[in-house]
């Protein structure tokens, strides 16, 4: 009995293939792809409708106070007339702003402490993860505050407070991982190989753990926003007059008893509806790069 | 060849809980130029054993000679020229390869740690086709090789800093009978060129009698009794 | 049912899997065998060469890059068409048992062995009620010889060996027809390998039907590249290499005299270290990169002008020149 090639598609007895594991994975697919467009839009509004409309979204109007959605204003108007739509994509931008840089300062503080505690273990090891267990019985807000009354408000201090108080579980991350990888036989190999401590930490420990901090940044940059709007709100975060999601909302307060609703609504909206987005992306990579960690990664 | 020992270990103890140690009061030799079986059953601690031995792992109690000289300090700590000395290899080469590198990068990776990256392309040649693998498969990550290819990589690693002492620890137990057959004998052929010792831990008492000058068996090991060469 | 009638009937079994680039890598072609009752079938072959890619076949438990052709009939069942309710309310445990290849990972580290072999049992059985679950609990125990105290203790607090009976126990649960073993002495040192290979024997020559002890026997088919455990336990001997079984023959006249037929057979033999101990020279070819003629044929002495041409399978043999001489002489 003679068989084609298997390229050709066909066996010895002329059967036809069948395929696997159709259709499973539909339900993550729509999730990825709807995040994947919400965050599309919401970046390209934030990054390109400032340059193309040039209208000024500080420009008062008094005449068109607190006016529901209508054609000439989406979003409606806030109590100085000004244009809501405006508002909340110049508010989207300055929070994107702060969740970022906060996002990195903390992953590049949190992998370097990790890395060093992980990699040095012993008693250096024991005293930084103290101190990291000791800053974390803190309140995040409450640290965060503490650290904003040092200074003006603006950017950056608020960035400072977030990722001053958000490096921490990245560092509990990262040295996790490089406990867990310091035991491997490839590290065993690299350190017989003649390997000294910083060329196995450079060179073995930290491009593995790498992934991780990166995702745990990207899940943090959700976080670092609702931090920013939560100082905002209270007062203490960016400069009243700055359109940021936080002050849009904290503006809005007074009207929404009154009965109007789109003030609060829609900054609300802007704030919850990226980091859903951004969340979702972030959750379908932590699922490929190591669907046993889902539960360590919650931020 | 010298008559000073290449290893030399001394009621050793070692293990990761100092109640309960794997290797208990442990003495073994590896004369200059010798192949030393270590038969044992497996989960018997031989493989703590083959760390304490590579200077991978501290040991609670006992003392280790190689070429005489006592070694006081292990991993990171211990001098690079002893660490060097001795190569070993893993029961899997899945674990025993970061997963990052590519296998040419991983055969050097010793080379360049030690600062000697000169000598790459002149050892990579040679170690290729010594541990019997083909250029194409130098490009190649761990993932995308097979485990008899990817051990021979690792047998290449072992080698490359040209240690003088050889420890493979279950080096063929996931391995076929001829992949573990070109393996021996590739371990063999650098013997022969360099007078290197070996220490090969396993439980396959076939294999070990085939492979070595005298196999001891872990219970003899372990139970003071100093073997030396010749005291089968 | 006659003692001839296979349990497991696989005919033009083909499994390749498709990569991402449109690359194509044939895992597994063109598979002829059969497993009669009582009999064992080993199915050798170094790591890489497809043997565990067939297993999940048969086990429908391929990736979904996967694709397969031909059947591979169990009863009435083709369990390469089943659906994966079938497959996992018939198939799993009921007619095929899996002994697994590394038992203390195949057990739940956080219970106990029996409340594992009690929750299979209650699955697997017409057991009902707590007393009755207890007891086949039990009896499936005492069957693999697994001692009765130590059902108590979580599978880290057993041996090898005793955590490789209770793998075992669970796998013979179902009374299924068939068992399947992946490489089920990986690791283990060679009293253990022994003792497990006659354990399983043991398992294939009691048969399902055991409660007379005269039933038709289980069919095993176990996969490893231990050809010693091969010798210990096997009937017939299917040597896979590249994807294609090679060499489908006797046990005893492959290991013994005369010898296996096709020179890769021959060269894992002479590679064994109580024989030759000489490696076969080269490495087998890439699954997704096989030549056209017999993939052997580079590391194969004999080769001749005819390998370039694929080599019919002829009396359970793929190979323009089988060796003919005494391999022992």
């Amino acid at each position: 009995m003679t068989c084609d090639a298997p390229a050709a598609g066909r066996t010895g007895e002329g059967g036809r293939w069948r395929s696997y594991g159709t259709g499973r994975r539909s339900t993550r697919t729509v999730r990825v792809r709807v995040s994947a467009a919400l965050l599309a839009v919401t970046v390209l509004a934030v990054l390109l409708v400032p340059p193309l409309v040039q209208l000024d979204q500080q420009a008062v109007d008094l005449a068109a106070k607190l006016q529901p959605p209508s054609w000439s204003h989406p979003f409606g108007t806030d109590q100085l007339g000004r244009d809501l739509l405006l508002r909340c994509v110049y508010g989207l931008r300055v929070s994107l702003l702060v969740g970022l840089v906060a996002a990195l300062v903390a992953t590049v503080i949190g992998t370097a402490v990790g890395a060093a505690a992980g990699a040095l273990g012993g008693w250096a090891d024991r005293c930084v993860m103290r101190v990291v267990d000791t800053l974390s019985s803190v309140p995040h807000l409450l640290l965060g505050i503490f650290v904003v009354a040092l200074f003006r408000p603006g950017v950056v201090p608020v960035a400072v407070s977030v990722a001053a108080t958000h490096w921490l579980s990245t560092a509990r991350i990262v040295r996790a991982e490089v406990l867990s990888l310091r035991s491997r036989p490839y590290i065993d190999a690299a350190v017989s190989g003649g390997a000294s401590r910083w060329r196995v930490t450079v060179r073995h420990l930290l491009p593995a753990v790498l992934p991780q901090a990166a995702l745990a940044a990207v899940l943090m940059v959700p976080h670092a926003m609702w931090h920013e709007s939560a100082l905002s709100f209270l007062g203490l975060g960016l400069p009243a007059h700055m359109a940021s999601l936080g002050n849009l909302i904290q503006d809005a307060r007074g009207s929404l008893l009154a009965g109007q609703w789109w003030p609060t609504l829609f900054p609300g909206l802007f704030i919850i509806v990226p980091t859903l987005a951004l969340a979702g992306l972030a959750g379908a990579w932590r699922e490929r790069i190591n669907p046993r960690r889902r539960s360590e990664l919650m931020l | 060849m010298s008559d000073t020992p290449v290893l030399e270990l001394r009621a050793l103890t070692a293990g990761y809980d100092r109640r309960a140690p794997a290797v208990r009061n442990a003495s073994l030799t590896v004369a200059s130029g010798e192949a030393v079986g270590l038969l044992g059953p497996s989960g018997c601690g031989k493989s703590t054993l083959a760390r304490v031995a590579a200077l991978l792992h501290r040991p609670d109690s006992g003392a280790l000679l190689l070429d005489g000289e006592p070694v006081r300090h292990w991993r990171h700590r211990a001098p690079r020229a002893q660490r060097t000395a001795v190569g070993v290899v893993f029961q899997q080469p899945r674990l025993s390869a970061d997963p990052r590198l590519r296998l040419s990068d991983l055969i050097a990776e010793p080379l360049r740690a030690t600062g000697r990256s000169q000598e790459i392309p002149e050892r990579l040649a040679e170690l290729t086709a010594g541990v019997g693998l083909t250029p194409d498969l130098l490009g190649r990550r761990p993932h995308e090789v097979s485990d008899g290819q990817l051990q021979r990589a690792c047998l290449a690693r072992a080698l490359v800093l040209r240690p003088r002492l050889l420890i493979c620890d279950e080096m063929t137990a996931m391995l076929d009978a001829s992949t573990t057959a070109a393996l021996v004998a590739a371990v063999e052929d650098y013997r022969a060129t360099t007078g290197a010792g070996l220490l090969a831990v396993g439980h396959d008492r076939t294999l070990l009698d085939r492979w070595c000058d005298r196999t001891v068996h872990w219970d003899d090991v372990t139970a003071g009794v100093l073997s030396a060469p010749g005291a089968v | 049912m006659t003692e001839r009638t296979p349990v497991l009937s696989v005919r033009g079994l083909s499994v390749r899997f498709l990569m991402p680039g449109g690359r194509r890598v044939a895992a597994v072609t063109d598979a002829h065998f059969d497993v009669a009752p009582g009999e064992c079938l080993a199915l050798i072959g170094e790591s890489g060469c497809g043997k565990s890619v067939l297993a999940s076949a048969l086990l429908g438990l391929l990736p979904a890059n996967a694709q397969s052709a031909g059947s591979a009939r169990l009863g009435d069942l083709d369990l390469l068409t089943a659906d994966e309710r079938t497959l996992g309310r018939t198939v799993r445990g009921r007619l095929i048992g899996l002994v697994p290849q590394s038992p203390a990972a195949h057990l739940t580290p956080v219970r106990t062995i029996r409340s594992q072999l009690e929750e299979t049992v209650a699955a697997l059985t017409g057991a009902r009620g707590r007393a009755a679950v207890r007891a086949a609990a039990r009896a499936a125990a005492d069957r693999v010889a697994f001692p009765a105290g130590h059902l108590d203790r979580h599978p880290h607090e057993l041996s090898g060996g005793l955590a490789q009976r209770a793998a075992t126990a669970l796998a013979l649960v179902g009374d299924a027809p068939l068992l399947l073993a992946d490489e089920p002495t990986t690791g283990l040192d060679r009293d253990l390998v022994d003792r497990t290979v006659d354990e399983l024997r043991r398992h294939v020559d009691a048969g399902p039907d055991a409660a007379d002890g005269n039933g038709p026997g289980r069919g095993l088919l176990m996969i490893t590249h231990d050809l010693a455990a091969a010798e210990r336990i096997a009937d017939r001997v299917a040597v896979m290499y590249a994807g294609r079984i090679v060499e489908l023959t006797d046990a005893r006249g492959f290991f013994g005299s005369p010898g296996p037929r096709h020179p890769y057979g021959r060269g894992l033999l002479r590679a064994l270290p109580d024989r030759a101990f000489t490696p076969i020279p080269g490495m087998p070819p890439e699954l997704g990169d096989l030549p056209t003629g017999c993939a052997f044929a580079p590391r194969c002495d004999l080769a001749t002008d005819a390998c370039a041409t694929l080599p019919p399978v002829t009396g359970g043999l793929a190979c323009h020149h089988p060796v003919t001489e005494d391999a022992r002489v």
